[in-house]
């Protein structure tokens, strides 16, 4: 289930790896000789053998990778569009102070809207972008994750674009730089670990939001629609399977996003 | 005295001004879907209708209006936020202070938190209803899960953030490790601290909502369901939408009051 | 196809949230005004499906005539994909219609309100008789109106009805408290002689329960309910309530096996080897019927989940509760609305409430999962669902 993540690292990352497969083999021989049902009070009904669950991933591949493809398109869609919108909403807050602020806390509030209120009112929103019930349910979720997505960028972005190093700002101005040359070479570049902190916080939010998404589109289709449909109807070893698959795919995201900060924050430190 | 003045007064006209064109935007659209939709009130109904809901005397059960109906889930709901968001928040900053004091449990750890993160509420549910038998305490302790992994990145970026520099400096000031805490990380730590709290809040009344859907019972998720199920008045569900909203932003300005009161360390200024 | 969905969408919305910048609440209504225009020049005003859809339905009329035939309806409907489900456990009357009329077993997600039906994305749409149909057809508050102008067809007379409200437990329950369940099932029956011997009262005593349902859908619901329970699936009259019709029961598991599609191998496998005698147990219901054999219930504090919010749907509980029945036989009863995504299987399976109100279908499934829970009373004799839909003028 632990998929290993080969990240060129120094020495430390041998440990990275191996420490949390350890750690999940151990858990895994724990649920599987049930000692974890016995220690948390479930039984294996609501929490079914990992042998099972592994079976029923390998009996539906095909379905399943049908249902990845629909989820992943929604999240990485949302979590795209809801990063560039946050973190120009961040830039808007820089340039314009007064204003910006004000659509900071808009944003946050709109964010704050559960996203199983955003899911069917968007859903009801999007009935005439088009004929084909697919289109427009992958329209409608893609908007709920991108609104998620946008709050947790625009405040890590403004923070990112304004918490320089002492004296930077001082030394720019020295320089008699221009706003346009103070943004791209001293705030730009120092908001780009801030970018991360979002994105750290956001990728595991996206996938989360697309899941309830699909629980109100009106296509059924998706790794939380299984979930969902699976559970309400006490198939809990079939949903358990399609929660791995989902906690697979955000570790996968969450994987490429360590990659691409490690690479880009390289040279930093 | 009056350059004071002038500067709240404009900034609340900054935000009359956004709150008046979203009213705009919505407004329009709402009239928009009037003419087009049969049950414009299932879709965007305009706000006049919304606010005539919270104001009128007509029950729409045996006992309350459709806005008592709203007030009395939402207490409920928010004591759970409240009760899980102080759980969730302890738990994110001290499994960030054992991550940064012990390296290999943050290694063995960081990935599952993440993974906790990625199990849907409906998964996760049915577990915590088989330990604890009872839906109330499922409610808490899932707003908890949901609420401390801000808490606990965030809290950890910012024990990180720590110079190599000051570190040295304590070190060769002979500080023990408690007061290299005490003195050192904890403090630098808080603005992070406060980042993550400030994700969280909402994040917790969120998710007392969406926990209070698993069950019958009471809570604004409850009702909201039973709204959109049509089996009561869709208004209801669109008070709690702004509702939500409301107690959001309130959540998190009241993370903001709190940050000003326990941090002195920096006032608007940066260093 | 995938690939274009997803362009699509992303060129979509581009546009969407330049043009409503900031606020992300905003991209939508601003989309709509865009629509409006295009929109606006139908009669109507709710047709979407200006350009492709006039072409098909210029021969066939826009909807369907009035002595159209199930079978040209499903067809067509299907071919449209626009035949319309709850899904969750709700499809497999719909599917097993569709597949007797040689039709791909798909269909769109319904939401809870007619709306869909209403613009017509849904042309076949799933209601029940009791809820839906009623919303569809009456003007009162949540009503669309539409009174004689539409039609349905009725899976009991389609030979696909399944079963649905009863009232179960788990067998370990029954067995560990039969005198509980026999009490339980005995004063619930009486509520609901009561219920459909008075169903404008039974509303009543519902709606004061703390239902939400407006009252005159209220009064509509046990009206129709009452028809549920009284009549079975060919039509007689069921003078005996609750009692478990094994031919009819039989039929629910026959297209449970067929329908029910589970991707776990293991439950697939369970699911086909179940006989009535693993999800019903006629006993509790004989005794209690008897009335000469109950004892004093092992357990006095019981509670029942229902299947969905509290309405007339369930009138014989709050009837029996109002009227002291459940007291008269020993027993406090707490009714807790269901509605919510952990099902009543898995709430009576985890020990949390004693009964549960669900259908036929749900108690296969979940016992092919793994449960071991019975049936031990049918209250519904016959099924409500009908696919509605709309007539040419």
């Amino acid at each position: 289930m632990k998929k290993k993540r080969y990240l060129r690292w120094d020495k430390q990352s041998a440990t990275t790896v191996l420490y949390p497969v350890i750690f999940g083999i151990l858990l895994l021989i724990l649920w599987q000789t049930q000692l974890l049902h016995k220690l948390l009070g479930a039984d294996t009904f609501a929490l079914p053998l990992p042998g099972r669950i592994l079976r029923i991933i390998f009996d539906n591949g095909p379905t399943i990778i049908e249902n990845i493809k629909a989820t992943v398109m929604v999240a990485v869609g949302g979590l795209f569009f809801g990063s560039i919108l946050g973190y120009l909403l961040g830039i808007i807050a820089t340039v314009f102070p007064k204003w910006g602020a004000g659509g900071l806390s808009i944003a946050s509030a709109i964010s704050a809207v559960p996203i199983i209120a955003i899911a069917p009112i968007l859903n009801n929103l999007t009935k005439d972008f088009s004929d084909v019930a697919n289109v427009r349910s992958m329209f409608a979720k893609t908007i709920v994750v991108t609104i998620t997505c946008t709050a947790a960028m625009s405040i890590n972005a403004y923070r990112g674009l304004n918490e320089l190093k002492p004296y930077s700002l001082d030394l720019m101005k020295s320089y008699a730089a221009s706003k346009l040359t103070v943004f791209l070479k001293l705030r730009i570049p120092n908001s780009v670990p801030y970018i991360f902190v979002a994105l750290r916080v956001s990728v595991p939010a996206s996938i989360i939001s697309a899941l309830v998404s699909e629980y109100f589109a009106e296509f059924i289709i998706g790794v939380g629609r299984q979930i969902r449909e699976n559970i309400v109807l006490a198939q809990y070893a079939t949903a358990w399977a399609y929660i791995v698959v989902a906690c697979a795919i955000g570790i996968i995201m969450y994987g490429i996003l360590l990659a691409a900060e490690g690479a880009l924050l390289k040279g930093r430190k | 005295m009056i350059q004071i003045k002038k500067i709240l007064s404009s900034k609340y006209m900054v935000t009359l001004v956004w709150v008046l064109g979203l009213i705009l935007i919505w407004e329009l659209g709402a009239t928009v879907i009037e003419g087009t939709k049969r049950s414009p009130e299932n879709v965007l109904p305009h706000l006049h209708q919304i606010l005539a809901s919270v104001f009128t005397t007509n029950k729409v059960n045996g006992t309350q209006t459709a806005f008592q109906i709203v007030l009395s889930n939402g207490g409920i709901t928010l004591l759970r936020a409240g009760i899980g968001f102080v759980i969730g928040a302890g738990l994110g900053f001290l499994l960030a202070l054992i991550m940064n004091l012990f390296l290999p449990i943050e290694k063995i750890l960081f990935p599952y938190l993440m993974m906790i993160q990625m199990i849907p509420i409906l998964g996760m549910a049915p577990i915590v209803l088989a330990i604890t038998k009872d839906i109330n305490k499922s409610r808490i302790i899932i707003a908890a899960i949901l609420t401390f992994y801000p808490v606990a990145t965030n809290t950890l970026a910012g024990f990180k953030s720590v110079e190599k520099e000051k570190h040295e400096l304590m070190y060769s000031l002979a500080a023990s490790k408690f007061e290299i805490y005490r003195k050192l990380l904890i403090p630098s730590s808080l603005p992070y601290f406060f980042t993550g709290l400030k994700i969280s809040a909402p994040m917790a009344i969120t998710a007392a909502i969406l926990v209070d859907t698993l069950q019958g019972g009471a809570g604004l998720g409850t009702v909201l369901s039973q709204s959109l199920k049509h089996a009561t008045t869709i208004y209801i569900f669109w008070q709690i939408v702004f509702l939500s909203a409301i107690i959001g932003i309130l959540s998190f300005y009241l993370m903001v009051l709190l940050e000003q009161a326990i941090s002195p360390y920096k006032r608007k200024k940066k260093k | 196809m995938k690939k274009r969905t997803g362009s699509l969408t992303a060129a979509a919305l581009t546009l969407a949230l330049t043009t409503a910048a900031l606020s992300g609440c905003s991209s939508a209504p601003e989309k709509e005004t865009t629509i409006a225009t295009t929109v606006a020049e139908s009669t109507t005003g709710k047709e979407t499906v200006a350009t492709e859809g006039a072409k098909e339905s210029a021969s066939t009329g826009k909807y369907y005539s009035a002595d159209a035939k199930a079978k040209d309806i499903v067809e067509d409907a299907a071919k449209k994909g626009k035949v319309g489900n709850w899904g969750l456990g709700n499809e497999y009357e719909v599917q097993a219609l569709l597949s007797k009329y040689g039709q791909n077993t798909a269909f769109l997600s319904q939401a809870f309100d007619m709306d869909g039906f209403d613009d017509n994305s849904i042309l076949l749409a799933s209601a029940m008789t009791y809820n839906e149909l009623g919303l569809i057809k009456n003007t009162y508050q949540g009503g669309y109106g539409y009174g004689d102008t539409v039609n349905f067809i009725d899976m009991n007379n389609e030979g696909v009805a399944m079963l649905e409200d009863n009232i179960f437990t788990t067998k370990e329950f029954a067995s560990a408290n039969p005198n509980t369940v026999k009490a339980f099932v005995s004063a619930s029956m009486k509520g609901w002689e009561y219920a459909c011997a008075n169903p404008k009262e039974a509303a009543e005593i519902v709606f004061n329960a703390g239902s939400s349902v407006s009252s005159e859908h209220q009064a509509y619901m046990a009206e129709e309910v009452k028809k549920l329970v009284e009549t079975d699936t060919k039509g007689n009259k069921v003078t005996e309530l609750g009692k478990l019709d094994d031919e009819a029961l039989q039929q629910t598991l026959d297209l449970a096996k067929k329908y029910i599609k589970l991707s776990d191998s293991t439950a697939a496998e369970k699911l086909q080897t179940l006989t009535l005698d693993d999800f019903r147990d006629a006993s509790y219901w004989n005794d209690a019927k008897d009335g000469s054999t109950l004892g004093k219930p092992e357990k006095a504090d019981v509670s029942i989940q229902l299947k969905w919010l509290p309405q007339a749907q369930f009138m014989g509980y709050y009837v029996a509760a109002a009227k002291g029945y459940y007291k008269d036989a020993g027993l406090n009863v707490t009714i807790t609305p269901g509605g919510g995504d952990i099902g009543e299987t898995t709430a009576v399976n985890s020990g949390q409430v004693d009964f549960g109100v669900t259908w036929d279908a749900n108690l296969i499934a979940a016992n092919a999962g793994g449960m071991n829970l019975i049936a031990v009373s049918q209250v519904y004799q016959r099924s409500g669902l009908v696919l509605v839909y709309k007539k040419n003028k």
